[in-house]
């Protein structure tokens, strides 16, 4: 258990998402991160799976230190992968961002239900896309202590 | 005694009389005996009177006797009229005692005696014309004269002792008549006057024990004679043996037609038809009625306007004490009454617009109207009598029949006044839905049973439409709801991405392109958020309201205060004043009322005048129990005209450049309001403020 800013490695983020454009844009906010990021890419939930689990071509992945999900996913849905993750004694203790386009009380009260760390509906403009971005980086990969395992 | 009054006073007075004709007749004959005592008695008077007269002439035959004897004289004058006055005398007594022999006897004896006299008288005469004085006074020496006129007065004084005792006599049986006549009148008098006082007193004992008699059935037939008055279904009226009418009720008035006062006096035989009248049958139904004690028929009767009615009459013979018939009393009745009631209710029965079946406690069917036939395609002979089971398989006789725990009329009670739903039976073996209603018929002969049968196979049909049609409305509403949904949600995300690129476009490249691209830019960007705040708008409206499950009893003045709250940052830059009198607790959504105040006030905020905005937000209770809120203010006023406008999604009155917004504010509000059961309006003029109302019912709200 090592201090985020003590460690030497860039931060390895999952982002879990199926808009390509979202993918973009969270490139795109994450480019002025103070941290060094690096950010992994799925686009569904079976693949999130394969992924977290190091399964077939991701047999190599890093372990996440962080989860940003989208809970509208083909394949699998982002709640299963959400209940999934949560429940598994390996992957429980990685926070959990989610970053979906429902602001849906049901939606939000699920999540956090399921152990989500975070809820943040996308904000529908740029600026706020940025901001929310920008303020998971400060205050997740900053300022929030995460458990980590040594790779 | 039995006897009736008039007998006792006829007895009394025949007695009466009686006394009075005895003593009458008793007086009358002792008046008349008495009357001849008095004649006899005034008789004897009369003949005594006589006598006296006679006693004293005789002295003066003597005296006249002893002068010529003396004087020689011829017989003188004097002498004569005493003679002729004794002669007389004798003559008139002979007429007055000629009913008494013993005075008739010496009254002849007196009459010889004074033969001798007078001739003696002569003798002496002679003798002293012819011997002279001594010759004369010889013969008179000799006394012969005197003896005769001693005798003479001898017998009349033995004729006055005679009529003295007679007088005696006489007068004591007078007395005694006349004692014997006042005995008889004293005697009959009281005897008269005892009887008369003792009828008097027996026949005022009568009349005072029948007049308490007499009071006391007058006062019950008084009470008698009020309720047979107030009898309105029967004629009751009396009559007297002849059958003349003597008494008159209500009934008969209505039955008959007759007033009291035009029948009274009349005879009964006007109430039957003329060929009964010719057949006598009046008067045979009071013979009948005399020696039966009553006469119970019915026929024909005829009312006083000459129309006829079927009567069932009973003629009763009335009949006092003694037996003897008195009158006779009349109850009768009018029966087409009872058969126009009967019509009556056949009509009734027609006229509804139900099958209607009266059934028995058997379950069999004993009268239908028009309707049933045609519901069950059976003519009405096929069912009269027949078993109801036949036409309603289930659950209608099931319902008459007493068991173990209930009485038939328990059965019944059950069922009245609620529907039952079965199903009924047609002729051709159809089914088809009804309804039942069961009332009770009490009758002579027990409980009907009415049921009015109700063909519901329009109303099933429809019942069955009107739910799919419900169902069918339900599901494309939740169809609606979701596609407004998904449509904003779904929409939300590609346009997320115009959007966004088009931001990051116009930030990463404006002033490296030419003016005309950044313009371009511009306006991309511009109708992206505008699409997005819609499509914002559109999830919240399509939201509003939808979730009623967390109603429950809420303070309006802490969803007014929270709605400020979230109004802070508008009402601080506009310098709003916005006040409120003290709001009620209400049963709600607190979220939803807070939404509405929040939309009501901002708005009422966002449409200001040049002044300083003054907000005030009242309640009230009305008379239909709705909690009416009132938002007013001071701001730029509503045309009349678009009252209803301004709660229609989207709809603005106002410029973008005037006033922002998308116009979803208003709609919201209305939709909520309108989900709780309540209503929302608007009063306000142009340039003079608004008033937004919204009622909320209060209790319990679906």
């Amino acid at each position: 258990m090592t201090d985020s800013s003590g460690n030497a490695g860039p931060l390895e983020v999952l982002l879990i998402e199926d808009s390509p454009g979202d993918v973009r844009l969270t490139r795109e906010a994450l480019k002025d991160a103070k941290v060094h990021i690096h950010l992994n890419v799925v686009s569904d939930g079976v693949e999130a799976m394969a992924f977290l689990e190091r399964q077939g071509e991701f047999s190599n992945a890093p372990r996440p230190d962080l989860i940003l999900l989208d809970l509208n996913l083909p394949k699998k849905d982002g709640r299963e992968v959400l209940k999934d993750i949560k429940e598994s004694a390996t992957l429980g203790n990685i926070p959990v961002v989610i970053l979906t386009m429902s602001a849906s009380e049901v939606d939000i009260l699920k999540s956090y239900r399921l152990h989500a760390n975070c809820y943040i509906t996308k904000p529908v403009n740029l600026d706020g896309f940025l901001k929310v971005v920008q303020s998971i980086d400060s205050f997740w990969l900053s300022v929030v202590k995460l458990p980590r395992e040594r790779r | 005694m039995r006897l009736p009054l008039v007998r006792k006073i006829q007895f009394g007075f025949s007695a009466v009389l009686a006394v009075l004709l005895v003593v009458g007749s008793v007086a009358y004959r002792d008046l008349l005996a008495s009357a001849h005592s008095e004649r006899w008695v005034q008789h004897t008077h009369e003949v005594l009177e006589h006598l006296a007269t006679l006693q004293s002439a005789i002295p003066n035959i003597e005296t006249g006797y002893r002068g010529r004897a003396l004087t020689g004289a011829e017989t003188s004058q004097s002498s004569r009229a005493s003679l002729a006055l004794v002669e007389h005398e004798e003559m008139t007594l002979r007429a007055l005692t000629v009913d008494n022999p013993g005075q008739q006897r010496r009254l002849a004896t007196l009459a010889a005696l004074m033969e001798q006299t007078i001739r003696l008288d002569e003798t002496l005469v002679r003798l002293r014309q012819a011997g002279g004085p001594k010759a004369a006074a010889e013969l008179i020496q000799t006394g012969q004269g005197e003896r005769i006129l001693q005798q003479s007065r001898a017998v009349v004084s033995d004729m006055q002792v005679e009529e003295r005792g007679l007088l005696l006599q006489r007068g004591a049986d007078a007395e005694r008549r006349r004692r014997q006549t006042q005995a008889a009148l004293i005697f009959g008098s009281v005897a008269g006057l005892l009887i008369a006082t003792l009828a008097a007193w027996r026949v005022q004992r009568e009349f005072s024990r029948r007049g308490r008699a007499e009071r006391a059935s007058l006062e019950s037939e008084e009470r008698f004679r009020v309720v047979l008055a107030g009898v309105q279904d029967y004629a009751i009226f009396t009559l007297d043996p002849h059958g003349t009418v003597i008494s008159w009720n209500t009934g008969a008035e209505r039955i008959k037609g007759y007033k009291a006062a035009e029948i009274i006096g009349q005879n009964f035989s006007c109430f039957y038809p003329q060929e009964d009248i010719d057949q006598g049958i009046p008067q045979e139904a009071l013979r009948t009625a005399a020696a039966n004690g009553k006469s119970a028929t019915e026929c024909w009767r005829v009312r006083k306007d000459g129309s006829r009615f079927w009567a069932s009459l009973l003629i009763t013979a009335a009949r006092d004490a003694s037996g003897n018939l008195v009158g006779f009393s009349e109850i009768s009745r009018d029966m087409s009454e009872r058969q126009e009631t009967e019509a009556k209710y056949r009509g009734l029965l027609e006229a509804a617009p139900d099958a209607m079946i009266v059934v028995n406690q058997a379950g069999k069917i004993v009268l239908l109207n028009l309707q049933a036939e045609k519901q069950f395609g059976y003519h009405r002979d096929e069912l009269l009598g027949q078993e109801i089971r036949n036409i309603i398989p289930e659950g209608f006789a099931e319902r008459l029949i007493a068991d173990g725990t209930r009485t038939a009329a328990e059965a019944l009670a059950q069922q009245i006044g609620t529907g039952i739903e079965l199903s009924g039976h047609r002729k051709d073996g159809g089914d088809f839905p009804i309804e039942i209603m069961l009332s009770p018929l009490k009758n002579a002969e027990g409980i009907l049973v009415t049921a009015a049968i109700r063909d519901i196979s329009v109303r099933k049909d429809a019942e069955k439409h009107l739910l799919k049609t419900v169902g069918e409305l339900k599901r494309s509403n939740e169809e609606l709801q979701q596609f407004a949904y998904v449509a904003s949600h779904d929409l939300q995300e590609p346009l997320r991405m115009v959007a966004s690129y088009t931001q990051l476009l116009a930030k990463r490249y404006t002033g490296r392109l030419d003016p005309d691209a950044d313009e371009y830019i511009a306006y991309a960007v511009d109708g992206c958020n505008r699409m997005q705040a819609l499509i914002q708008d559109l999830l919240t409206y399509s939201r509003a309201g939808t979730d009623t499950r967390s109603r429950r009893e809420i303070s309006s003045e802490d969803a007014l205060r929270e709605a400020l709250t979230n109004l802070r940052a508008t009402i601080k830059e506009s310098g709003a004043v916005v006040t409120h009198d003290s709001l009620p607790a209400i049963t709600m959504d607190d979220t939803q009322l807070v939404q509405v105040f929040q939309n009501l006030v901002g708005n009422a905020v966002k449409y200001r005048s040049p002044e300083i905005p003054r907000v005030h937000v009242t309640a009230t209770k009305n008379a239909g129990n709705e909690c009416v809120f009132a938002v007013r203010d001071n701001g730029v006023g509503i045309d009349p005209r678009y009252f209803e406008r301004i709660f229609i999604l989207f709809q603005r009155l106002h410029g973008r450049n005037e006033f922002t917004g998308t116009g979803i504010g208003l709609a919201i509000c209305k939709k909520i309001v309108e989900r709780l059961g309540g209503r929302i309006w608007v009063e306000s003029q142009p340039a003079k403020g608004s008033t937004f109302y919204f009622a909320l019912p209060q209790g319990e709200v679906p």
